[in-house]
């Protein structure tokens, strides 16, 4: 294995948009849309006499985020201009936050299989997305609407030393935006983007190999494809006594190779300064407070719990944490008294296994938390069999039904009650007198017989527990008077 | 004697009292700004059409000071379905879509937009003589410039073209032309006027305001399109205060102060001269004035070194602001764009030929300012100077209502002037102090005060923040004190 | 004094060139304000201080509510571009 003879190590530049009605700094709609140039206004398109007017829900969002990430928050919430040329950017600069981004220092934990990891946040800022570009053969076309989307870049220390980490990290941060409601981080939709920054240095050595970054990767499977290709290219170059050179390159997904795109230019001046249109806004601790309520526990700590209160494996804890609202399904449940650990396998196989083969969320999965505990009582009282209830379920699900409803019109209630199966019970013993004279405690084929013929005449509705009790009860009564 | 002539209100009354109508007075305007455009250059582009069509939908506007007043308005404010140039080649075909939110108002209150006015290119410039249409002249005196950025908005007022117009003033944009065109220019409280559609230049420093031939007219023009913009962060939120219900040229008891290291004439000993004697003399003379109104009037100390560091401190920030506001000037999206093979070389063609060579110096030279290298010495720096110069005004604002100045210790001076040594103490103290209404957001007025060699001289009035009120009535009480009120340049009304 | 190819350096990073005796004036013109620069750079009580961004500060800043959206119509957008194709701004194409 390569990684044996070299450090690796990564930082990540993850840029997601945000959530919100309008952009970061004008009134035009932040939705998706194949309509080229239909969510625009002057402002995103940077005509003489334009100024930026700054959108609040995107700042408390923000805010949230770096809470999320344990970020230190400024005082104050200060954006800078970083000036460069592009035809993405009609303003010839974009609206960052470079000075005092609204969160430093920060970190999360991750699970790397099983293992927790520290991942090490830089710092995460607020800032506008630019316009996207449309290539044609001779020519581009300029199309405005993703221009101005209010976007968060986090940016992580190097401190990832593998492809897996990375992913964990980027699966983690993701289920963070997903969690909080901060973005849908689709990256299908170019929502979730990320660059990769990534050297290789020889075991122990005290300095950093040289940094190659590849830009704007787009899935999170790329991301991981990325950094093994690159991993080998550079481990090979090295190998054969090479020099990695400082450069940009960009992933190809078709080709699964990576490629140069341009020397990077040590250190380009952005010339940034404070954006002089936009006053400060005060972070105060009522507005913390007020967002700190709003946060939700986030997968990791979840998981932390699950696993400590409830006795889950990691595995079944991972699962129900995915995303909130199953995790929220979850508490739900066992909220009303249900067993953690029943739940849990009820919900990580059954439910959802509907719900992913469906497609749909949780909360649309017509089989509620109120179904699912009345489901797991039905089973823990003995009303029905666990067999039974995976049919239940499933009918249930199909039908748009209750459970109750479900077990009562296939008439699938066990009988438990004593003095029903004791008839039964006379009838079977009367019609096998014989075999039940011949009872010996010691070997249980004539209970089996015995409990089987209850079975059958109460069309598998006796109680098989309850059943065979009584059976052994009768039969030594039978035995002791003869 | 004809109605244009007549300060806004009197021809308000005019009109009212049907002696006048809109229309007539349109026509003049338009035909006095034909008739001196080819010897003063205000403008870039007369609105015939859209005056029209704003007199024949006049009668659906409500009743206010403004309406059917003419106006010119400088031509780096954003009209719609007007072209707005900025007095610069980047911007020579653009039609804006979108209206600037003080020419929304103006337009709500039946003001009538006679042109579009000449400025210094992008307004970057102090002389009025680096417009893409040719330099504006001073309609007191045409061998001399009537000073910048606002030129054309100046001269059309000091002529009489318009009763008023609208600039912007960065530095001393709206205050110096209208020192040396004999008018009062004002630039109120930083955010008071929305900068929306202003193309910006500083944007720190940008402050829109407007030229008249008298105090009270400020007042009925601030009045109409001042207020808060949710389209403006930083505009101010509007006390509903009518200034022109508050000018009552109550000024006793008020306290002034001068800068004693300004018009010191120590510091002036090797560049004093005849005219700069007369303006100081001047100044002497409005200092009796303001006593003899019963306002106390004191001299203070200010650091002379501080006070020489104005000019490169706005230079600094200026240029800096200015080289990233004008990024967007790529002819990509708008403006003429220049054949390439590749973008990029679209973009560069377009801004080499797009802009002047003055404009290039001073992008270079704020991007230099900005460069990280440089930032902490350069740019850093003056946003030192610039906290400690506001800080220390603020101070005296606390003890005084208002700081008197000459305006210039100059008057308008000639086309063919020889360049002013830019490091003189005559030039970093008496002609760039009116920056520090700038640096501080401070409202500040300049009013004619008199002549030297035949040409107008200015007074400059300036107080602290929000006290645009103040500085209104000490202009208010001393403008009834002099024989300048609603005066139009003589050169071109004697048609000489 | 500032050379000549460095200020056409930074010229071209702002994306536009001069002439010869264009750079000339301007590395004149530098020389000048870089001495006045100086004299900032030489007033004491500059140490310390906050370089301030805006002229004043405000208290009660608003941000934007969320909530009502404002669009612009293509055409309106577009009018004042050289090159379009159906709805989007056309430019030779861009390679990275």
């Amino acid at each position: 294995m390569m990684n044996d003879k070299y450090e690796v190590t990564i930082g990540l530049e993850v840029h997601c948009e945000v959530k919100t009605n309008t952009k970061m700094f004008s009134p035009s709609p932040n939705n998706y849309n194949e309509t080229p140039n239909e969510n625009i206004s002057e402002v995103d398109m940077g005509f003489p006499g334009i100024l930026p007017i700054a959108n609040m829900e995107a700042v408390k969002k923000s805010i949230m985020m770096a809470m999320a990430l344990n970020c230190k928050l400024p005082n104050y919430m200060y954006f800078d201009r970083k000036n460069y040329y592009y035809p993405d950017l009609p303003k010839g600069y974009q609206i960052t936050q470079a000075t005092e981004p609204v969160g430093v220092n920060g970190y999360i934990n991750v699970y790397v299989n099983d293992e927790v990891k520290k991942i090490d946040i830089h710092d995460i800022h607020l800032e506008e997305d630019t316009a996207s570009l449309d290539h044609y053969e001779t020519y581009s076309l300029i199309d405005y609407n993703r221009s101005g989307i209010p976007l968060l870049e986090t940016v992580t220390e190097p401190c990832i030393h593998s492809a897996d980490e990375a992913l964990a990290f980027l699966d983690s941060l993701r289920r963070i935006f997903l969690y909080t409601g901060i973005s849908e981080a689709r990256t299908d939709r170019g929502q979730m983007r990320c660059d990769v920054n990534i050297s290789l240095a020889p075991k122990n050595s005290e300095k950093l190999g040289t940094k190659v970054e590849m830009k704007n990767i787009n899935s999170f499977s790329n991301v991981k494809d990325a950094i093994l290709y690159e991993i080998k290219r550079q481990s090979e170059i090295l190998d054969e006594g090479g020099t990695i050179i400082m450069e940009t390159r960009r992933y190809d997904d078709t080709t699964c190779k990576t490629y140069r795109m341009r020397e990077k230019v040590e250190g380009v001046d952005y010339k940034y300064y404070v954006e002089p249109n936009i006053p400060p806004y005060k972070i105060t601790d009522k507005l913390i407070n007020e967002l700190r309520e709003k946060l939700p526990m986030l997968q990791f700590d979840r998981i932390q719990k699950y696993m400590k209160d409830y006795e889950l494996s990691l595995y079944d804890a991972s699962i129900l944490t995915k995303n909130i609202e199953t995790a929220l399904y979850f508490e739900e449940v066992i909220s009303k008294g249900i067993d953690p650990k029943m739940a849990a396998n009820w919900i990580n196989t059954r439910i959802l296994g509907h719900v992913n083969k469906e497609e749909i969320s949780i909360n649309d999965c017509t089989f509620t938390t109120d179904d699912l505990v009345e489901l797991i009582t039905y089973i823990n009282k003995g009303t029905i069999s666990s067999k039974q209830a995976k049919d239940v379920f499933y009918k249930c699900i199909d039908e748009n039904k209750k459970p109750s409803v479900v077990i009562k019109e296939n008439n699938m209630e066990q009988i438990t009650n004593t003095d029903e199966i004791l008839s039964v019970i006379k009838e079977v013993i009367n019609e096998n007198m014989e075999l039940a004279l011949s009872y010996d405690p010691k070997k249980g084929r004539t209970v089996d017989f015995f409990v089987g013929q209850i079975m059958k005449k109460t069309r598998g509705k006796a109680n098989p527990k309850a059943a065979m009790d009584l059976i052994k009860e009768e039969l030594m009564k039978l035995k002791d008077k003869s | 004697m004809s109605y244009l002539d007549l300060s806004i209100s009197e021809m308000k009354k005019a009109i009212d009292e049907g002696k006048v109508t809109p229309t007539s007075l349109a026509k003049e305007s338009f035909e006095r700004a034909h008739k001196y455009q080819k010897d003063i250059n205000s403008f870039v582009t007369l609105t015939e059409k859209n005056a029209l069509n704003q007199l024949e939908n006049l009668d659906s506007v409500e009743d206010n000071p403004l309406k059917g007043i003419p106006y010119a308005l400088k031509d780096n404010f954003s009209t719609k379905g007007i072209l707005s140039t900025a007095s610069s080649n980047i911007l020579k075909d653009y039609v804006p879509f979108f209206n600037a939110t003080s020419v929304n108002k103006l337009y709500s209150k039946g003001a009538i937009l006679i042109g579009k006015t000449v400025l210094d290119e992008l307004a970057m410039g102090g002389t009025g003589t680096t417009g893409h249409t040719g330099p504006v002249k001073n309609p007191w005196d045409k061998s001399r410039l009537i000073g910048g950025s606002s030129a054309g908005s100046a001269s059309s007022v000091a002529a009489g073209i318009v009763p008023f117009s609208i600039g912007s003033d960065t530095g001393d944009s709206i205050r110096k032309p209208a020192a040396y065109g004999g008018i009062v220019g004002y630039k109120p409280t930083y955010g008071l006027v929305s900068r929306f559609g202003l193309f910006a230049f500083a944007s720190s420093l940008d402050h829109v305001g407007c030229f008249t031939r008298n105090v009270s007219d400020v007042a009925y023009v601030i009045d109409a399109i001042k207020g808060k913009d949710e389209k403006d962060m930083t505009s101010l939120p509007d006390d509903n205060i009518k200034f022109s219900e508050h000018l009552d040229g109550n000024v006793k008891g008020k306290k002034l102060f001068y800068l004693k290291e300004i018009v010191n004439r120590d510091n002036y000993k090797d560049s004093m001269d005849e005219e700069l004697d007369e303006i100081l003399n001047n100044f002497d003379e409005i200092i009796d004035k303001c006593k003899n109104l019963g306002m106390e009037v004191e001299e203070v100390d200010f650091d002379k070194e501080i006070l020489k560091a104005i000019f490169p401190t706005y230079i600094t920030i200026s240029c800096a602001e200015a080289t990233s506001n004008n990024s967007n000037l790529t002819g990509i999206p708008f403006g003429p764009r220049s054949k390439g093979k590749s973008i990029d070389e679209v973009m560069f063609n377009s801004r080499t030929e797009g802009f002047s060579e003055l404009i290039k110096r001073r992008f270079v030279l704020g991007s230099y300012i900005l460069q990280k290298e440089n930032q902490e010495k350069l740019f850093l720096n003056a946003g030192r100077i610039r906290r400690i110069i506001v800080e220390k005004m603020t101070e005296l604002f606390k003890e005084y209502d208002g700081m008197i100045l000459p305006a210039s210790g100059s008057i308008a001076p000639t086309f063919r002037s020889e360049t002013i040594d830019k490091l003189s103490d005559r030039y970093l103290l008496l002609e760039n102090h009116m920056a520090i209404g700038n640096f501080g957001g401070f409202p500040s007025i300049t009013i004619p005060c008199g002549f030297v060699k035949n040409m107008p001289i200015g007074l400059s009035i300036t107080s602290g923040v929000k006290k645009d009120l103040d500085v209104l009535n000490i202009a208010y009480a001393l403008e009834s004190t002099m024989n300048y009120k609603n005066q139009i340049a003589g050169g071109v009304n004697d048609e000489r | 004094m500032i050379s000549k190819e460095l200020l056409k350096s930074y010229a071209n990073k702002l994306m536009f060139d001069m002439n010869d005796d264009e750079y000339e004036t301007l590395a004149k013109e530098f020389d000048v304000i870089l001495k006045q620069m100086d004299l900032i750079g030489e007033i004491e009580e500059i140490k310390g201080v906050k370089p301030m961004t805006f002229p004043f500060e405000l208290d009660d800043v608003e941000y934007r509510n969320d909530e009502d959206t404002r669009t612009v119509s293509y055409l309106d957008a577009l009018s004042n571009a050289k090159d379009i194709k159906g709805r989007e701004v056309k430019v030779p194409k861009v390679v990275d």
